[in-house]
């Protein structure tokens, strides 16, 4: 229970992740050079740019599954070098891209998984974990199939049962690699409105990595682009969604719409 | 035209540096006959040069390019870097089919050698290539049912030829691969029939280079993808049955050949399937002639075979850091059937017939008449403490085996992933031998050496694959590796004819024979000690299937649990191996029956592969008391006959 109350009353400020002049090589090729950004609290922020401009693995380092080669991340105020056992998992959760089938489990007990920062290798799976468990299937609406296996769901459900595995976790910050990648509109408009929706109304702080800029626009407080390792251009929907500013991010002739239904214009190549 | 391009340098030189190798060696192995004086008449020295030292370079020359060729062409059209007629159990079917017809059938020899060998291979290379075909041909999937046939074979062959030794001493020897000759007519036979295989394959050579492009690439260029994928396949596993007919098993020519052409630079498959059986013939020259130097008079019975095996595996080991694998592990098997039942049904049930089956074993018996009795009255006492002793080794012996199967198949996310298959029974027979061998102490001795031989392999196999954050395939790859190394160091003790070899082979072959009162208890505590822990770490079992990144992004210390979970399994398996030899099999049935009767998390699966394995482990032990009494056939020996066919069957059932 103490446990679970220490979730809420992390420390307060007005900034999620922070990175400073971060860089990133790997057997010699840069790959991120020179990244300062600011994730703010509570907002869902946006990665967007090309394929390989970095995008998957400036959030890996958020998620701690890659060290930058040179600079700092920090989240909460603290480095993330400076967390230490199950402290990170604790408030952040990290959905990878290519997920798996999750080995015959049903729903439910892949979302149990989640709760393995609080409980650990030995200790008891309490009340708490299993209320937990129950709330995350709640707010994901996956009740109606929370014990069938996860092989068994369609794309879409299973990106819900995955994002269902990080809200049982109880982070304040989720991290989500294209989590629409493989979904057709109407899926990836229902993940999206779900992670909004745990953003602005459970207090949480969401970084996406986004390949669609219009689904970024409409569904993202705030966009960072990355090209080529480093940052271009980094704001709100409505600062980015210009003509220069898009062709700046993507090398390519792009203009804009303006839809009577949409806050935002629309992005298209022409 | 294909001489001129840049990048055949590096093959080419490679053929060059190992052809003046192999050349040096031999000129130093023919010259004193050369330099001789000629004697008019008879002259013993000429004409073992002419009839054995010369058929025997060419043999070398030409069973290395066979080999090479059919390693090429099963990497080419399998898509598998690993493949060879070794990793694929194709050599081992033919060795298989040979020994089992010797010994049953020897009418059929004179039918043709290579026809039986043929069939053999054949048969090993349908089961394997059908079980991979259902696997999309994960390299990995492919080279682990590869090695569990091949084991089986190999184990089968060498237990065969133990307990028929009279009969079969020489054949082991030719088994391991030696390439001792008398006269011209094998090398001269085998020139065409490979020559034959090789026109076919020259035939293909453009349809296979499209394979590279991928299935539905290549047939939408009009690539008959079955018909190649048969015909293909049946060259190779044709000059992998020809080379076994007439030399025996060669073990790993074929994948390090293609393997040194890919790494000095050939890249198409038309450089591949040219430069892999020059550098494959230019090997086995070199490997042969450095042998028959080095080891004089002993050249004739040291199987060539085993030796490159031997230097074939660490170049292997050395060589996986460099291999790029694109397919990642093998997601399990999604199935769409709802749980049945709550996972109590079953794990009752595996407790009840366990319970059971221990009963039967204490009590059940054949009289010294053949008949069956109950232990009642006055002997219950006597018999008992010969009989419970036995039980409770195979009994937790079993469970052990079973856990270390579940773990290694959660932490692989591979369903063929075994004790096995990991190279850690090898290393506890290697213990044993060396033991038997050098030292020649008892049983607490063995026990010490194959705990040590074990272990060793582990660190090994941990140590090789500890820049890769021990992910498992590497892991699974460095333990095929020396586990083939060792086999091969066994084979060549067993092929010197020394009589340890048969104190080896009955380890080998699992006899529960020697185990005594301290014994049994020792394993039983020891089981107790370690099951525990694996159930302790339930957790990191359910969660680390879920692939590393989900794993580490909840908490779990990836390389730490790894090392430790591999480490447990290893110790498992050492202690295990000990009373139930290296080849039951039962770390691969144990978990998979657990699975199949619906117990699919950690913990239930462990308790139900312990309550299976322990089970089946005695119940092979009173099968091999009492079919045959008042012989014995060692418990471990039943279990793998019985339970790897059993087990393929129910593998090729489910789709």
């Amino acid at each position: 229970m103490a446990m679970a109350e220490r979730a809420q009353d992390a420390p307060d400020t007005t900034k999620a992740f922070a990175v400073d002049r971060i860089g990133l090589a790997i057997e010699g090729n840069a790959i991120l050079s020179d990244v300062s950004l600011d994730f703010p609290a509570g907002e869902v922020v946006a990665l967007v740019g090309h394929n390989g401009s970095g995008k998957s693995s400036l959030l890996k380092i958020l998620a701690r599954q890659l060290t930058p080669t040179t600079g700092s991340a920090a989240y909460g105020g603290r480095d993330l070098r400076h967390y230490h056992g199950r402290d990170f998992p604790r408030s952040v959760a990290y959905l990878p891209q290519d997920l798996g089938t999750g080995s015959d489990m049903t729903i439910r007990e892949l979302v149990a998984c989640g709760r393995y920062p609080w409980h650990g290798a030995l200790g008891q799976f309490s009340a708490v974990d299993r209320e937990k468990v129950e709330a995350a299937i709640a707010a994901t609406h996956i009740e109606a199939f929370a014990d069938r296996t996860v092989g068994t769901l369609s794309g879409g459900e299973r990106q819900r049962a995955w994002i269902a595995m990080l809200i049982a976790q109880d982070a304040r910050c989720l991290l989500l690699d294209e989590p629409t990648a493989a979904l057709d509109i109407a899926h990836q408009v229902d993940v999206l409105s779900l992670v909004r929706k745990l953003a602005h109304e459970g207090g949480r702080s969401v970084v996406i990595v986004l390949h669609d800029i219009n689904m970024a626009a409409r569904f993202c407080d705030r966009i960072h682009a990355l090209k080529g390792g480093r940052v271009v251009a980094s704001g709100t929907p409505a600062e980015i969604l210009v003509p220069e500013t898009l062709h700046a991010i993507y090398g390519i002739e792009m203009e804009v719409i303006s839809v009577p239904n949409l806050s935002n214009p629309l992005a298209y190549p022409c | 035209m294909i001489a001129l391009r840049h990048d055949n340098l590096g093959p080419g030189l490679v053929v060059f540096l190992l052809l003046c190798g192999g050349c040096v060696a031999s000129w130093f192995l023919i010259q004193p006959t050369l330099w001789g004086t000629v004697e008019p008449g008879y002259d013993i020295e000429r004409m073992v040069l002419y009839y054995s030292t010369l058929p025997r370079l060419a043999t070398a020359l030409l069973a290395g390019a066979a080999l090479a060729l059919s390693g090429a062409l099963f990497q080419q059209v399998l898509r598998n870097p690993l493949a060879d007629p070794t990793t694929l159990g194709v050599s081992a079917g033919a060795n298989l089919a040979l020994v089992v017809v010797s010994l049953f059938m020897p009418g059929l020899l004179g039918a043709g050698r290579d026809l039986v060998a043929l069939l053999g291979s054949a048969a090993a290379a349908a089961i394997v290539v059908g079980f991979g075909a259902r696997r999309g041909f994960s390299p990995y999937s492919l080279v682990l049912s590869g090695l569990v046939v091949s084991l089986w074979c190999g184990g089968l062959s060498a237990i065969l030829t133990y307990l028929n030794q009279r009969y079969l001493a020489s054949l082991f020897i030719w088994g391991a691969g030696s390439l001792a000759q008398q006269s011209w007519v094998i090398p001269l036979s085998l020139a065409w029939k490979i020559a034959g295989v090789a026109i076919v394959c020259a035939l293909v050579i453009r349809p296979l280079s499209l394979l590279d492009l991928g299935e539905s690439s290549s047939s939408s260029l009009g690539v008959k993808l079955a018909r190649l994928r048969i015909l293909v396949v049946g060259c190779a596993v044709t000059l992998a049955a020809f080379v076994t007919s007439a030399v025996g098993v060669i073990g790993f020519i074929g994948l390090v050949a293609p393997t040194l052409a890919r790494l000095s630079g050939a890249r198409r498959p038309v450089q591949m399937i040219v430069w892999s059986p020059l550098i494959g013939a230019a090997l086995l020259f070199l490997t042969d002639s450095v042998l028959q130097l080095l080891a004089g008079g002993l050249g004739d019975f040291l199987p060539t075979g085993a030796v490159t095996a031997i230097f074939g595996s660490p170049l292997l080991l050395a060589l996986l850091p460099w291999l790029k694998v694109r397919h990642r592990i093998q997601q399990a098997v999604v199935r769409q059937r709802q749980r049945r039942w709550s996972t109590r049904v079953p794990a009752t049930v595996a407790l009840a017939g366990m319970l059971v089956i221990v009963a039967l074993s204490l009590f059940v018996g054949r009289g010294p008449g053949g008949g069956w009795t109950v232990l009642s009255g006055e002997f219950l006492h006597d018999i008992l403490a010969i009989r419970a002793p036995k039980v409770f080794a195979a009994l937790g012996s079993g469970a052990m085996l079973g856990v270390a199967g579940s773990i290694l198949q959660r932490l692989t996310g591979n369903e063929m992933a075994s004790p096995e298959v990991l190279g850690i029974s090898a290393g506890a027979t290697f213990g044993v031998a060396i033991a038997l061998f050098a030292v020649a102490p008892g049983f607490a001795g063995q026990f010490a050496f194959a705990v040590t031989g074990a272990i060793m392999v582990l660190a090994v196999i941990l140590l090789s694959s500890r820049r890769s954050n021990f992910a498992p395939e590497r892991v699974l790859l460095a333990g095929i590796a020396l586990s083939a190394m060792v086999d091969a160091v066994v084979g060549v003790l067993s092929s010197t004819g020394d009589p340890r070899a048969v104190l080896l082979m009955r380890w080998m072959s699992g006899s529960t024979y020697l185990v005594d009162g301290t014994t049994a208890s020792v394993e039983v505590a020891i089981g107790a000690v370690l099951i525990a822990l694996a159930l302790a770490a339930r957790r990191w079992l359910d969660i680390l299937p879920l692939g590393a990144a989900p794993s580490s992004a909840v908490g779990i210390p990836l390389a730490c649990s790894r090392l430790a979970l591999f480490g447990l399994a290893g110790l498992m398996t050492a202690a295990a191996t000990l009373t139930v030899g290296p080849l039951s099999f039962v770390g691969l049935m144990g978990p998979h029956l657990a699975r199949e009767a619906g117990l699919t998390r950690a913990l239930p699966q462990m308790v139900g592969a312990a309550l299976i394995g322990g089970g089946l482990m005695v119940l092979a032990d009173l099968i091999g008391r009492t079919a045959v009494a008042p012989y014995q056939i060692p418990a471990g020996l039943v279990s793998a006959l019985i339970g790897a066919p059993f087990l393929m069957i129910l593998l090729s059932r489910r789709q």
